[in-house]
Parts: C-alpha cells; structure tokens; sequence
C-alpha cells in the first residue's frame, strides 16, 4: 500500500494545472492552519478539524534488509505508535486537558513543519496529499526531539473548509530517540 | 561468563553491600549514576543472568531472525535448518564486525559485509574467501564458528546466557519466574504481534524496573489517563488488597489480588461461568483466568494480579498482554522494547481489539505510558548531583509490617497494603549479584526468599 500511495492518479495528473494549482493552495493551507493550531496548543480547535471517521495512524518501522523490506513498516491491525480513531483523539486532547498531564506540564515548546506537499488524488470530496513532515519539540531545560518522516493524508471537503479523514505517519526513526511521544504530528 | 571483572578494584563487596540497607529500605543514589557500578551490572548481571530474547512466534520458520541483547552484547537468535534455536554474538570472528544490521528477517547463512566470511544459521564458519590463496589453507575454520550463549526456553520464551555456570532456566526462573511468564500463557498460548515498539528514554535502567512494582505512582503518575477515561484506577488499584510474590535470584510480582475467599468461589466456577462473570464486570476490570491457569500459575499466583518482573529486566505486564525489555545503554539511558502478545487462538477481531488497546497502554505514544518517562529521567539526573545522590531513595513502605505466608507450591508472597517490598527485593538481589564474583559465590551467598515479618 507504501509505493501506491507514491504516485499520482492519472485523471489528477491530467487535471489542467491552473484548477490544480487552486487545489493545492488550498489543501496547503488547511495543512498549515493545522499546523498552528497544534503549535499553539489549541487542541480542541484542532479535534474540531478532525472527521468523525478520522483513522489516525503511525506504524511500526523497522530496520530489515533489501530482501526484507516489504515488512519494513507493520501493517494495519498490527502493533502501531498511533492506532486511533475519533474517540481516541479525543482522549488524547482531554488528557492534554486534564490538569494533570505531567509529560505536558510544563508544555512542550513543538514546531510542525509541513513540506513537499504533493496532491496524489481526488475522489469527489476527498483529497489524498502526500508530506513530509518534521515535527520540533523542546521541553524543560535542553531536552530535544525531533520526528521526521512522510505522510499520507485525506481530506475531506465541506462546510467552507476540509476535515482530516486520513492520516498515516511514516516516521523515519526506528528506535524513537524521545522519553515519550506525548506530541500529537 | 567466569567473572571477566574488568573493575576488580573499584567496588569490593563491603562498598557494595553499603550501598543498600534492607532493613531500612535506603538505597545509595549512586547506583544509578556510577558508571563503575554500570560496568560491573554489564559484567555480573546481564552476562551471568538469563535474558529475555524472544518468544518461539517470532521465529517460525528455518532462517527466521532477530537481534537482541544481553547487556550491550548483542546476538542474533535464529531457528536451523533441523528447527534448533541459537543465539550467536552477532561479531565476525575476524575483525569484529556485525554480521547482521537487521533487526530480524529470514537468512539462509550470515555473511560478513567486510571480507565475505560467511557463517551457518548454526554459527559454523562455512566460507572464507581466499582461504586457500591467501592464508595457505591455514586457517582452523572450526575455531572460528560465532560464539555462542547458551539459550533454553519455557512455555515457548526463550532467554540466553553468557555463563556457561549459571543453573537451567527452570531453576534460575523458580516458582516466581515461571507464574510470571505463565500469567502471559493463562489465558492460552500466546503469539508476539508484528511490532516491537522500542524508545530510548534517559533514565538508569533499575529505575524504570523498580517502578513496574510501584501501585503507590498509579493514581497520581497516571491521573491524566484516568481523567481522559481512558482507565478507571478504582478498577484496577486495589490498594489495600496487594500481594508480592518474591522469588529466587530478585524475581518479584507485585500488584492487586484476588482476596483467597473470593478465589475459592471462582475455584468453584466453570470456565463457561467464569466468562459470564467477566462479561458482568465494569468494562477494564480484570479478566477471571480460566480452570488451567490454576496449574500454570500455582493456586496463589492465579490470584495475582500484578506485575512480575523476571530479574533482571523483564517486565510482563498485568493481562499478560504486553511484555517490555529495559536494556541498559550506559548508567544514564535505558532502550525499552514493547512486545504485545495475544492467544493465538482468539478469533481475529477479538485479537484486533487487544492489539488496538494495547497500542494506547503502552509505548511512548501510550496514553500511560507517556507519563512514567520524565518521573524516572527527572530521578537519575537528580542522581548525578552531589548534594542530591547523598539523599538516597527512602523504600521503606510497608517495611517490618507483613509477614510472609508460603504457599503449598513453595511460593514466597506477604497480602496487605501498597508497599514496597518487591523495590527492596529488587535492590536486595542486585546487591547480591554484584558483589558475587562469580555463580558459584552468587549462589553461597544470595538471600533465600525471605520469611517471617519483613
């Protein structure tokens, strides 16, 4: 499912390129905003961009040979970082809210950075885009972690807006180099 | 590994012993700061225990791979052609390097990248290119297999050890060892999920170990989680019906458990009732183990339900769901490796269900897990102050205030209170494995299960 999410539809790729452009200005903006909202720890506001039947999801990676790549990443029902669907989010921000969330308090100081962002499709209302993703994260005195990878998002329009449907984190650190991912990508 | 004590001079046995007071429950801060001390913990515990590799799931087929450590020694365990399991030093006999940079995989021999030695999935060293021209055929190639640690299982864990001394598996796990990793089998045999979950957090290893005992941090570490309705901590607490099971050789169990009267009621139970009345519990409530586990876990250990630590650092989690490594990098960091295991008979969604829930328990994204890290970093660093390490840590709940009951099956176990009796088990043990020299002193020398008042 890794590779043929790499390329392009055809009818997108043949979509003239000034409706393109538009597209991608506004799926980039809605990614950015996104961004933000996390950046300045509005976690409600962000849950509200999420699609009731959001599937939010970051795998396993795993350093195997050439021969063995196409276990490279685990796959879907199998062990996974984030395996979450609405409810779960929404117990992810109500912990951030909870008062007592002592792996945010006090918060992290976090930067997401959204990048080679590459519309690959669109299926009626959904668009699926590809990113790369760098995700900057500072705590207490000089503690810092950093989550590079791709991502593959759908996105749902409606309402003046999008909603995210889809977000599958492929992260680029197999042993994670951080205390804890208490950070939401 | 006959002692191989590269710090003979640095800590003697007295130094040692002083370092943790039972009777007390003070522990030196030092032990999780000296890099002395963490030299000697690679030399007499990781290289003389038993450790955890992996489970028989992982490696089904001949070839079948993976890499793991004792200590900062690291082997690859692989199933033979014939179907036998080894654990070889992922080290070229030649010049050291790794035969394997793979985590696990599927091999039909290891070949060294740097000059082509190639090596059986037995370790033999079968090829040498240039063996003839350039070393004359003089090279002895059945010296130079991979070395190789011994490797035993049980109920289908595999573990390995560098001491060629150290007693069976069977014996070095005890009656607490073996509850322990039969607590993972109660419900059925068990298979290792594709995945293992591994982070590096800054913290001493012993601290993330001596935690998995700690019921006293739940309610407060784990607030968040409670608040998010992710768990309910009057569900799964109980902190005045607790048991530890202390073993042989620093084995502990420690947690919530079934009060004896309530035990023999379920004793009486079908398993078909037995479901029922899980089913007519709070959803989160422990699950009521099935007629078998009795025979697996011993008549006092089905009653657990805590957490088991395999000395030194295996932690196997309350459902028996989640089992994690803590694997020492130095004084100050620790690599966690999460393993979620599930009955290989479950139908698929139910074993779906397990898996999604444990992806959210534990792991650093774990909405538990997520709020231990920064407790047991914050620990060691304050361990590196002069001022701060002359405090010492202070175990002493619950000390001198439980007596310990042995059960029919040689199960050493006190019931009351939270407290800390497995930390001070713990410490007490790894006192014991440091200032030993070797299996043989370990084995004059170490503590018994404790009875009477402790």
């Amino acid at each position: 499912m890794h590779t043929s999410e790499l390329a392009r539809t055809r009818a997108w790729a043949d979509t003239p390129p000034v409706e393109r452009a538009v597209v991608q200005y506004e799926v980039e903006q809605f990614l950015y905003a996104e961004a933000a909202l996390l950046d300045a720890r509005r976690y409600r506001d962000w849950l509200a961009l999420m699609a009731e039947d959001v599937e939010y999801w970051m795998p396993v990676r795993r350093t195997v040979t050439n021969a063995d790549i196409e276990r490279e990443f685990t796959k879907p029902g199998e062990v996974a970082y984030f395996d979450d669907d609405w409810a779960y989010l929404e117990m992810r921000v109500k912990k951030l809210e909870a008062g007592s969330a002592w792996s945010e308090d006090p918060p992290s100081r976090s930067r997401h950075f959204v990048s080679n962002v590459r519309i690959l499709d669109t299926q009626g209302d959904e668009i699926t885009v590809e990113a790369c993703f760098h995700v900057y994260r500072t705590r207490l005195e000089r503690d810092v972690d950093q989550w590079v990878g791709r991502r593959v998002d759908v996105v749902r329009r409606g309402g003046g807006g999008f909603l995210l449907v889809k977000r599958h984190l492929f992260l680029d650190q197999t042993v994670i180099q951080s205390t804890n991912m208490s950070t939401i990508f | 590994m006959a002692d191989g004590t590269a710090h003979p001079a640095s800590w003697d046995r007295a130094e040692i012993q002083a370092l943790f007071d039972s009777t007390t429950g003070w522990l030196d801060r030092r032990v999780l700061s000296d890099e002395g001390l963490y030299q000697l913990e690679l030399e007499r515990i990781f290289a003389r225990s038993w450790n955890f590799m992996c489970h028989e799931s992982q490696l089904k087929a001949p070839g079948d791979y993976v890499v793991s450590y004792i200590g900062e020694d690291q082997l690859i365990v692989v199933r033979d052609e014939e179907g036998e399991v080894h654990a070889l030093l992922n080290t070229c006999r030649h010049r050291g390097n790794a035969l394997c940079r793979a985590e696990q995989g599927h091999a039909k021999s290891f070949v060294c990248s740097y000059h082509g030695w190639n090596y059986g999935l037995d370790g033999r060293l079968i090829g040498v290119p240039g063996l003839s021209t350039f070393y004359h055929g003089d090279l002895d190639k059945s010296r130079l297999g991979l070395a190789k640690a011994r490797i035993e299982s049980h109920l289908g864990f595999y573990f390995a050890t560098l001491a060629p001394d150290a007693p069976s598996l069977h014996d070095f796990l005890g009656v607490t060892g073996r509850t322990g990793l039969a607590m993972v089998c109660a419900n059925g045999e068990v298979e290792v999920v594709e995945g293992v979950q591994k982070n590096v957090i800054d913290c001493n290893w012993k601290i993330a170990v001596d935690n998995l005992f700690d019921w006293y941090h739940v309610p407060y570490s784990h607030a968040s989680a409670n608040t998010a309705g992710f768990f309910d901590i009057a569900r799964i607490q109980f902190p005045k019906s607790q048991m530890v099971m202390l073993g042989e050789y620093g084995h502990a169990i420690g947690g919530p458990v079934i009060p004896r009267e309530v035990q023999d009621q379920i004793d009486g139970l079908s398993d078909a009732q037995r479901g029922e009345m899980s089913r007519a519990q709070p959803e989160g409530s422990p699950r009521i183990r099935p007629k078998s586990a009795t025979d697996l876990m011993g008549p006092e250990g089905v009653r657990s339900q805590g957490h088991p630590n395999i000395f030194p650092n295996l932690w196997v989690t309350i459902s028996g769901t989640q089992m994690c490594l803590r694997l020492p990098r130095g004084p100050s960091h620790t690599e966690l490796w999460w393993f979620t295991l599930v009955p290989k008979a479950a139908p698929p969604q139910a074993k779906r269900e397990i898996v999604r829930r444990m992806n959210h328990v534990f792991g650093p994204a774990g909405l538990l897990e997520q709020d231990d890290g920064e407790n047991w970093s914050q620990s060691t660093r304050s361990a590196r102050g002069v001022a701060s390490r002359g405090l010492g840590q202070a175990l002493s709940m619950g000390l001198g205030r439980d007596e310990v009951r042995v059960g029919a099956g040689g199960e050493h176990y006190v019931e009351g209170l939270i407290g800390e009796h497995g930390q001070r088990w713990l410490y007490r043990a790894w006192t014991e494995w440091m200032s030993a020299r070797d299996w043989a002193e370990l084995e004059a020398t170490r503590s018994a299960p404790p009875t009477g008042l402790i």
